[in-house]
C-alpha cells in the first residue's frame, strides 16, 4: 500500500476531469451539442460541466497537500484505489481520455441517411394508427386498419370501459401522477388539426414536425387535396422507384441512441437528381398513398430544391403541450 | 534524489495532458472542417457520435448517484439503515419497492447507490429490489412512456410496465434472497466483512471537512463507476450502428420468438429508462403488445452498459444468477400476463 502514489492519481484525476469539462464546454460554445443531446437534457449537460471543473481543481489541491493528513483516506480507502500493474493504470486512464480525445478531434456530425435505414424509418408519427393490425396480412382494409382508434373516438366512455377494466390492480400506486388523460390528447390534436385546417399551406417547422406528423396519421382524409411545405435530408428504401424519395428527420428524445427517423413519401419526376442526405425543401399536394402495408400521406406534384443544414438538425418530441 | 525525479516526470505527464486538452480545445473548430477527417467511414462517424452521446447523457447521471452515494456514506450510519429495515426478509421486499418507486433514479445512477447501501449493511436481496425497481417506477418514466403511446386509448403498455416492473421487482429480490440468504456477501473486496472499518468517527470533522470529503469520495466513485459506463457505451454504439433493425423484425412476427428478440434488442441497445419508450414506440406496427412490454421491463432492469458495472462491484457468480432470474422472471411474466390474465 506503500507505493500507491495518492497524489499523483489524485493530480491525473483531475485534469482528466477538467479535460471532460472543457469538452462539455467546447460543445456547448460551438453550439455541436445538438448533434449529441437534446435540449430537454442540458441542464444536466451544465450540472455536469461545472460539477467536473470544481472537482478537477479539487482534485489537483487535493494531490498537492501531503499525506498523512487524513485528506485521502475515506472508511472505504482501499475499494477506491486502482489496482494492478501499471500498464492496468495506463490503460484504465487511456478509457477515461479517449473519448475526450475523439470528442474534439473526430467531426460532429449529424447521424447519416445509413443510420436511417438501420433503424427503419417510420412514415407519419409513429403511432401506427394506420398500419394493419398484422404486419404480414398485406394491403390494409380500410376498417381494419383504424378500428382501435375509431372505436375510441367515437365513443371514447364505452371503449374505455371495455378494455381499462382489467389492470386496475396495476395501477393504483401511481394515481398521482396519472396527470396526463386521453381527452388532453384528443383535444389538442383536434384543435391542431383544425388550426392547420386554416391555413393555406401547411408549413412543417421543427417545433411543430411531430405533431403534423401524428395530425396527418389521426385525420389524413380532412387534409388530402392540401398544400404542405416541409425541410428534411433525402432517404430512399431500397425498393423505391426514381420518382420515389422521402424527406426525413430524426427525432431524439434524449441523446443519439435513441433517435428515431420519421418521414414523409414524397413523388416527384425530379427525385432523383438528389443524392441521399442532401438537405431539401418540398412543397407539395398531400395525397392519400399507401406503402406496403401502411396507408400514409404522400406529398405530389411537388416543387423540390437543395437546402442547407438547419441549425438544429433533429427534432424533438414537445412534452409541453 | 531518484523519488523527486520520478514526481518531475509525472508532473511533466498531467501538465502535459492539460496542455493537450488545451490545444485541442482552441482548435477543435479547425479539426471540425479537416478534410481527412471528415473523409472517415461514415460508419465510424456515428459510431463515434453514438458513444459521445450516450457518455455525455449517463454522465450527469453517474455524477448525481456517485454524489447520493457518497453522501450515503458519510451521512448515514448503519444503525440507522438497521433501524429502518423490518426485521424479517422477505417482509422488507415491499417497502423496498415502494421505496424504489419513490426514488427518481435511472439505471445509470442507481448502481453507486445500490453498491454503497449495500457496503453499509443494507442486505443484499432489498438492494437487489431498488436496482431493479427504481429504473422504471418514477414519475419521468412514466410520463415518457405515456406519452411515446399516447394513440393507446387504455394504456394497456404504460400500465402493464408499470405493474409489472413492481411486482416484478419483488419476486426477483424474493429469489435471489432464496439463493444467497446464507452468502450474503456479493460485493467484490468483501471480504473482510464490515465490522472494522467505520470505526474512526467523522464527528470530530468540521462541516467543510465534511463537504471536502463528500466530493473526494465522489471523485473516486466516479473514476471507479466511469470506465464501465464508457466501455458499456462504446459496445452499445456500436450495436446501435451496425445491427440492422429490420433482421430483427424478420424474425419477431411470431409471439414468443419477438418478445426474445425484443428483450435481446432492449438488453444490446442499453437506452435511457426515460426513452427506452420512443424508441420502443417506433417498432409499434411490427411487434406486438407482449414483446414491446417486455421491452420497456427488461431494459432498465439490464443491459449491456448495465452488466460492465454490476460485473465490475458484484462477484461474478451473483451477477449471472442475478441475469439468469431477471430474464426468466421478466420473459414467464411477460407470458403470463399476455398471455392468460389480459
Amino acid at each position: 500500500m506503500k507505493s500507491y502514489d495518492h497524489s499523483f492519481h489524485a493530480y491525473i484525476q483531475g485534469i482528466i476531469l477538467i479535460g471532460f469539462a472543457l469538452l462539455m464546454l467546447w460543445l456547448v460554445l460551438s453550439g455541436n451539442i445538438v448533434f449529441y443531446i437534446a435540449p430537454m437534457m442540458m441542464p444536466f449537460i451544465y450540472f455536469a460541466m461545472i460539477t467536473f471543473f470544481v472537482l478537477g481543481i479539487m482534485q489537483i489541491f487535493r494531490s498537492t497537500s501531503k499525506d498523512g493528513e487524513g485528506e485521502h483516506q475515506c472508511s472505504c480507502e482501499s475499494d477506491h484505489q486502482i489496482k494492478g500493474p501499471a500498464w492496468v493504470k495506463v490503460l484504465i486512464y487511456s478509457i477515461f481520455i479517449f473519448p475526450i480525445i475523439f470528442g474534439f478531434v473526430l467531426p460532429d456530425r449529424m447521424l447519416n441517411s445509413e443510420a436511417a435505414a438501420n433503424r427503419g424509418i417510420q412514415y407519419g408519427s409513429g403511432l401506427n394508427i394506420n398500419t394493419t393490425q398484422d404486419g404480414t396480412q398485406g394491403i390494409s382494409s380500410e376498417e381494419g386498419s383504424t378500428s382501435r382508434a375509431d372505436a375510441f373516438l367515437e365513443d371514447p366512455e364505452s371503449y374505455y370501459d371495455n378494455n381499462f377494466g382489467q389492470d386496475d390492480d396495476d395501477i393504483e400506486h401511481f394515481q398521482i401522477e396519472d396527470f396526463y388523460d386521453q381527452d388532453w390528447f384528443n383535444e389538442f390534436y383536434e384543435e391542431f388539426a383544425y388550426e392547420l385546417e386554416q391555413e393555406d399551406v401547411i408549413t412543417v417547422t421543427e417545433e411543430n414536425y411531430l405533431d403534423v406528423m401524428t395530425v396527418l396519421d389521426l385525420y389524413l382524409d380532412r387534409f388530402v387535396g392540401k398544400e404542405i411545405e416541409i425541410i428534411g435530408f433525402a432517404f430512399r428504401e431500397p425498393d423505391f422507384e426514381d420518382h420515389q424519395i422521402v424527406i426525413a428527420r430524426f427525432a431524439m428524445t434524449c441523446c443519439t441512441a435513441d433517435v428515431g427517423v420519421y418521414g414523409t413519401l414524397i413523388e416527384s419526376d425530379e427525385a432523383h437528381y438528389f443524392d441521399d442526405d442532401t438537405w431539401l425543401y418540398a412543397k407539395g399536394t398531400i395525397t392519400k398513398g399507401q406503402y406496403h402495408d401502411f396507408v400514409l400521406p404522400i406529398i405530389v406534384d411537388s416543387y423540390l430544391v437543395e437546402v442547407d443544414q438547419p441549425d438544429t438538425p433533429y427534432v424533438y418530441p414537445s412534452f409541453n403541450r | 534524489m531518484q523519488t523527486t525525479r520520478k514526481f518531475i516526470g509525472k508532473d511533466l505527464l498531467g501538465f502535459g495532458l492539460l496542455l493537450v486538452f488545451l490545444i485541442l480545445f482552441l482548435i477543435s473548430d479547425q479539426l471540425n472542417e479537416n478534410e481527412q477527417l471528415n473523409n472517415i467511414s461514415a460508419d465510424w462517424i456515428n459510431v463515434n457520435t453514438i458513444f459521445l452521446s450516450i457518455v455525455l447523457e449517463a454522465v450527469p447521471f453517474i455524477l448525481l448517484g456517485v454524489f447520493v452515494s457518497s453522501l450515503i456514506q458519510i451521512y448515514v450510519s448503519e444503525e440507522t439503515i438497521q433501524r429502518f429495515l423490518p426485521k424479517n426478509a422477505i417482509a422488507a421486499l415491499f417497502p423496498a419497492a415502494m421505496l424504489g418507486a419513490i426514488l427518481p433514479f435511472c439505471e445509470c445512477a442507481i448502481v453507486p447507490v445500490v453498491r454503497r447501501l449495500i457496503k453499509k449493511g443494507m442486505p443484499l436481496h432489498v438492494g437487489v429490489v431498488f436496482l431493479v425497481a427504481a429504473p422504471i417506477l418514477n414519475p419521468i418514466v412514466f410520463a415518457s412512456t405515456f406519452y411515446a403511446f399516447r394513440s393507446e386509448p387504455t394504456n394497456t403498455i404504460l400500465y402493464s410496465r408499470m405493474g409489472l416492473a413492481f411486482v416484478l421487482a419483488i419476486i426477483i429480490g424474493a429469489i435471489l434472497y432464496g439463493f444467497f440468504k446464507n452468502n450474503a456477501q456479493q460485493l467484490r473486496g468483501d471480504t473482510h466483512g464490515h465490522i472494522h472499518v467505520h470505526e474512526h468517527s467523522h464527528n470530530k470533522t468540521g462541516f467543510f471537512a465534511r463537504i471536502k470529503q463528500t466530493f473526494y469520495h465522489a471523485v473516486d466513485e466516479f473514476f471507479l463507476m466511469g470506465k464501465y459506463l464508457i466501455m458499456g457505451a462504446f459496445i452499445a454504439a456500436l450495436f446501435q450502428t451496425f445491427l440492422d433493425r429490420s433482421v430483427l423484425t424478420a424474425i419477431g412476427s411470431n409471439d414468443y420468438s419477438s418478445t426474445i428478440v425484443m428483450m435481446v434488442f432492449a438488453y444490446l441497445l442499453s437506452l435511457c429508462s426515460e426513452a427506452d419508450a420512443f424508441v420502443a414506440s417506433s417498432f409499434g406496427s411490427q411487434f406486438t403488445d407482449m414483446s414491446i412490454v417486455a421491452f420497456l421491463v427488461y431494459g432498465p432492469m439490464l443491459d449491456l452498459k448495465n452488466t460492465f458495472m454490476l460485473f465490475a462491484f458484484f462477484k461474478a457468480r451473483f451477477v449471472i444468477i442475478f441475469m439468469i432470474t431477471v430474464t426468466i422472471v421478466v420473459f414467464t411474466a411477460v407470458l403470463v400476463l399476455f398471455g392468460l390474465i389480459l
